[in-house]
């Protein structure tokens, strides 16, 4: 897919390098290595929590008792090992993250793909809803529907932060649909006698499944500042760990004012590497997706420009009388760089 | 100050709109117990001293320059903007609050928490004849700020407010008393004969501020008796202050030149102005008073003894743990309408799974002494009730393995889901409640879910706000609930008893009850209730409050999680000196009541 846009003349190294290795031939950048690893790094922490021998409702300790003591990060204000309590709290804004992602891509991408390909009124209705639903401030819906709620455990939490977050997925997706639906495999396959479901799921999803995976990212990572904002206003799940509520009562007892810095720093480090770690993820899968956001394509153009140009030059040198034949290589190289660029 | 002997204990009463304030930054108080000194740190421009009154690690600041050096900084009171100074408003402003601190208006008699004596206040000295009467006389030349005299006729007026208007706090006054008549400078309070209840005449007489005739009169006129409604920016009292200014960020006292009270307290107070700026939390007045940029106040702060370890002059009234005196206890109280909870054993049974221990050290930060099975708090002024010895034999203590046996014993067994039931009543799942944002109460909570989910009991917790909280628990919505009783007062310990097991006027579900929010009834309670209220002295009293604590440890109607100071009183020692600790005592640890007292005393660090 990713092999440079260059003419076939002086292709034998050219392709041993980058075609050999099948992820280089995906274009996978540093950037996303880079996210993958942030991401990881966040699931073995929430996982690790299986294996660490204190539980999080365990007090070990008195009120924010420093580290030390064989507690890395000391104690909360219960008297919990901060660390397990984080582990804990990792694993379920993971779950939380994941439910909700699920839900709210679902919608998005139901309600988009049916607006997108079948239009008129239906597009109309169903675009109106999504964007009365995008007008109002979700967080605001959701601290409505949080207090309403009898109780609050971290599923109901997933379930109503899915079912607030899917319209912008739904606009961005009847776009991409409505484009879809355009072209010609649509009309054989409507001509064939496929059902609407059937064309939504064969015909449409697939060209736009590449944003779907996208936007889900988003949305994971998304769902997870939610809850950490709603579990920090107090809303969060009741008698469960997350980074939310394990920042909620560090405010609630004025950790910052206290100097305990082991009970609110490490689960902001964490929300931080969770969201950042997603979006530099759906970044770069965007340029995997995205053949015009390929950004290893310049640099490979260059690599090979110079290279041709060494070569030439080198031909030159050492055949002076034979200028004619340098000089065709050597410009179609340049004319292999301008297109590539474009 | 005044030294007129009486004993008595001391009101509470209506301060359920301060509390709430108050309540949002809790914490506990407790007897003094273990120690763990003030540490020692350098730093801040503070130096060593040996003055009274001072930071508990013996430093002091060096005071402030300029007018500033002459004002006292105080908050902990007042977190919105104030805009009405009606004291019969919804919430008024600080310290037109009933009971809040006799800056501006004051009471006849000052309750001390400490000695749990009742102090001369606008009333000279008070005599209390049998259960029949109460007799006050008022001090000599009292005025008002704007030079008027204060009369009899105030006194009279301000009492009589509760039968123009029922609905104002003042009215409770009437349930106790059948009368009040004045002579010449001489009130006299008849006691209701039917409730005999001397103390709760006492406690009315400590908490409610006198208030002028000429103003109240315009005003009931002028609202047609709905004296609530009534908008004031403007205060016009008898106090050593009188309000100067109040916006968005405080509210300023100046010193009131022609006190009456020079004379009886021995000088004017020492500063000249009283401002309490408004913070929208507790962390910035926390930050603020830590750097000495306040002076006193009434908030929870976690964990204070890093202030004076740190080097800052900080200091509370007891100096080792539990720092604070004990003056309220929140209850866990039960819903004893909702299935299991009707049975004393699952009470009981709940009462020995909760680890108090651990509440004490971290949801109230080490500031409550361990808790007894007692409706009595141990130690200050109700020390001379609580029957310690009883509370310990047959009352309770965290032990998960005796909670246990306790429901097995009452015929429960474990289900497969590991929770006990008997006859198919489950127990759980039950939600506690407790309003969102009260900190060391939602962390007690959490604890006590934890607690009860070991042993076996479906346990959850849920914090909605505190305006449907508070309907919640008066109108019996609820299966377990943190809610507070009446704090230490004159008529403490029976208030207590009386507002946790009170069959009086039993308010049926979905009413709105005033005590009693779990509707635990019991055919004999009033009988001794009302022996206990109308005891005629001391001996016989204990033994009537004795036989309450009784049948309240066998009933377990509601559990005392932790004690609480009735107000958090800390200061910082960095341009006054001289605040009342337990080595200086010469006034209790308290804005409300005598706490006006130390006003008179403190002394200002010259920079």
């Amino acid at each position: 897919m990713s092999t440079p846009n260059v003419s076939s003349v002086a292709t034998a190294d050219e392709a041993t390098a980058p075609r050999s290795n099948p992820f280089r031939s995906l274009n996978f950048s540093a950037r996303f290595w880079v996210a993958l690893g942030f991401v990881v790094l966040v699931l073995l922490l929430g996982v690790a929590g299986y294996f660490y021998p204190t539980s999080s409702s365990e007090k070990v300790g008195s009120l924010y008792d420093p580290p030390g003591n064989g507690l890395l990060f000391g104690t909360d204000n219960f008297g919990h090992d901060v660390l397990a309590v984080l582990m804990a709290g990792t694993r379920t804004s993971l779950v939380i993250g994941l439910v909700a992602g699920i839900i709210a891509t679902t919608i998005g991408v139901a309600i988009g793909l049916l607006a997108g390909y079948v239009g008129g009124w239906l597009e109309e209705l169903l675009m109106g809803i999504t964007n009365v639903v995008l007008a109002i401030p979700s967080i605001i819906v959701l601290i409505l529907i949080s207090i309403s709620l009898p109780k609050s455990t971290m599923w109901s939490l997933a379930v109503v932060i899915g079912i607030t977050s899917w319209p912008w997925t739904a606009r961005a997706v009847r776009a991409q649909a409505s484009s879809v639906a355009t072209r010609e495999h649509i009309d054989v396959a409507r001509l064939s006698g496929a059902r609407l479901g059937g064309i939504l799921v064969r015909d449409v999803l697939p060209y736009i499944l590449s944003y779907a995976v996208m936007a889900f990212v988003l949305q994971v990572s998304g769902a997870i500042l939610a809850e950490a904002a709603l579990s920090m206003l107090g809303l969060g799940p009741a008698g469960a760990d997350s980074l939310g509520t394990q920042l909620h009562w560090a405010l609630a007892f004025q950790a910052v004012a206290s100097g305990a810095w082991w009970a609110f720093l490490p689960p902001t480090i964490v929300l931080t590497l969770v969201s950042f770690g997603f979006l530099l993820l759906q970044a770069s899968l965007d340029e995997v997706f995205n053949p015009r956001l390929r950004r290893g394509k310049r640099k490979q153009m260059k690599q090979t420009q110079a290279r041709r140009l060494a070569e030439a030059q080198a031909a030159a040198a050492t055949r002076p009388v034979g200028g004619e034949r340098a000089g065709v290589g050597a410009g179609r190289a340049r004319t292999a760089h301008e297109g590539g660029r474009s | 100050m005044s030294t007129t002997p009486s004993s008595a204990p001391e009101p509470t009463g209506s301060a359920t709109r301060r509390r709430f304030l108050a309540v949002s930054s809790v914490a506990a108080g407790g007897v003094a117990l273990a120690a763990c000194g003030g540490g020692s740190g350098g730093g801040g421009g503070t130096k060593d001293s040996t003055l009274p009154g001072i930071g508990n690690n013996g430093k002091i600041g060096g005071g402030r320059r300029g007018d500033a050096a002459d004002q006292l900084f105080l908050a902990g009171f007042q977190f919105s903007p104030p805009t009405n100074f009606n004291t019969f408003a919804g919430a008024p402003a600080w310290p037109a609050a009933n009971n809040v601190a006799q800056y501006v208006y004051e009471t006849l008699l000052r309750f001390d928490i400490v000695s749990g004596e009742l102090k001369p206040g606008l009333a000279a000295d008070y005599k209390v004849d049998g259960t029949s009467s109460v007799s006050l006389t008022l001090q000599d030349g009292v005025t008002w700020s704007d030079g008027t005299a204060l009369t009899a006729d105030d006194v009279l007026y301000t009492f009589q407010l509760g039968k123009i208007d029922p609905t104002l706090t003042v009215a409770s006054f009437w349930v106790e008393a059948d009368d009040i008549t004045a002579s010449g400078d001489t009130i006299t309070v008849a006691i209701n004969q039917d409730r005999k209840n001397v103390d709760m005449i006492l406690q009315q007489l400590a908490v409610q501020f006198i208030l002028p005739k000429a103003v109240f009169e315009k005003v009931a006129s002028e609202t047609g008796n709905k004296l609530a409604s009534w908008e004031t920016t403007e205060l016009l009292g008898s106090g050593p202050y009188t309000l100067e200014k109040a916006d968005q960020t405080q509210i300023i006292l100046a010193r009131n030149e022609k006190y009456w009270g020079q004379k009886f307290y021995g000088g004017l107070p020492a500063p000249t102005k009283i401002i309490h700026p408004i913070f929208k939390s507790n962390e910035d007045g926390n930050l603020k008073f830590q750097n000495g940029e306040l002076d006193v106040m009434q908030q929870f702060v976690p964990q204070i003894w890093k202030m004076w370890e740190s080097g800052k002059p900080v200091g509370t009234y007891v100096k080792d743990k539990p720092y604070y005196v004990p003056g309220s206890m929140p209850m866990f109280i039960f819903n004893t309408t909702r299935g299991a909870l009707a049975d004393p054993a699952v009470r009981r049974a709940v009462a020995f799974a909760i680890d108090y221990a651990s509440i004490a050290e971290t949801a109230m930060s080490g500031y409550s002494a361990d808790v007894q099975a007692s409706l009595i708090i141990p130690g200050g002024a109700e020390d001379k009730w609580f029957d310690g010895d009883r509370a310990k034999a047959d009352g309770w203590s965290f032990d998960a393995t005796k909670a246990e046996k306790t429901l097995t014993d009452a015929g429960y067994a474990k289900g497969s889901d590991g929770i006990y039931a008997k006859d198919g009543q489950r127990l759980g799942p039950w939600k506690l409640i407790t309003p969102q944002g009260w900190t060391d109460w939602n962390a007690a909570l959490e604890i006590v879910a934890k607690n009860l989910k070991a042993i076996g009991i479906d346990a959850a917790t849920n914090f909605p706000q505190q305006a449907q909280v508070t309907t919640s628990v008066a109108n019996g919505d609820f299966d377990m609930c943190c809610w507070y009783v009446s704090g230490t007062n004159p008529a403490t310990p029976w208030q207590r008893f009386s507002d946790v097991m009170s069959n009086v006027e039993l308010a049926p579900l979905g009413q709105t009850a005033f005590r009693n929010y779990g509707r635990w009834t019991n055919d004999q309670v009033n009988d001794l209730l009302e022996a206990a209220a109308a005891a005629p002295d001391d001996g016989s009293k204990k033994q009537a409050l004795t036989a309450l604590d009784d049948m309240y440890r066998q009933q377990a109607p509601a559990i005392p999680l932790m004690y609480r100071p009735d107000e958090f009183f800390e200061f910082n020692a960095s341009n006054w000196t001289n605040f009342p600790t337990q080595a200086n005592d010469y006034a209790p640890p308290m804005f409300r009541g005598a706490g006006n007292d130390w006003l008179f005393k403190i002394k200002k660090i010259e920079a």
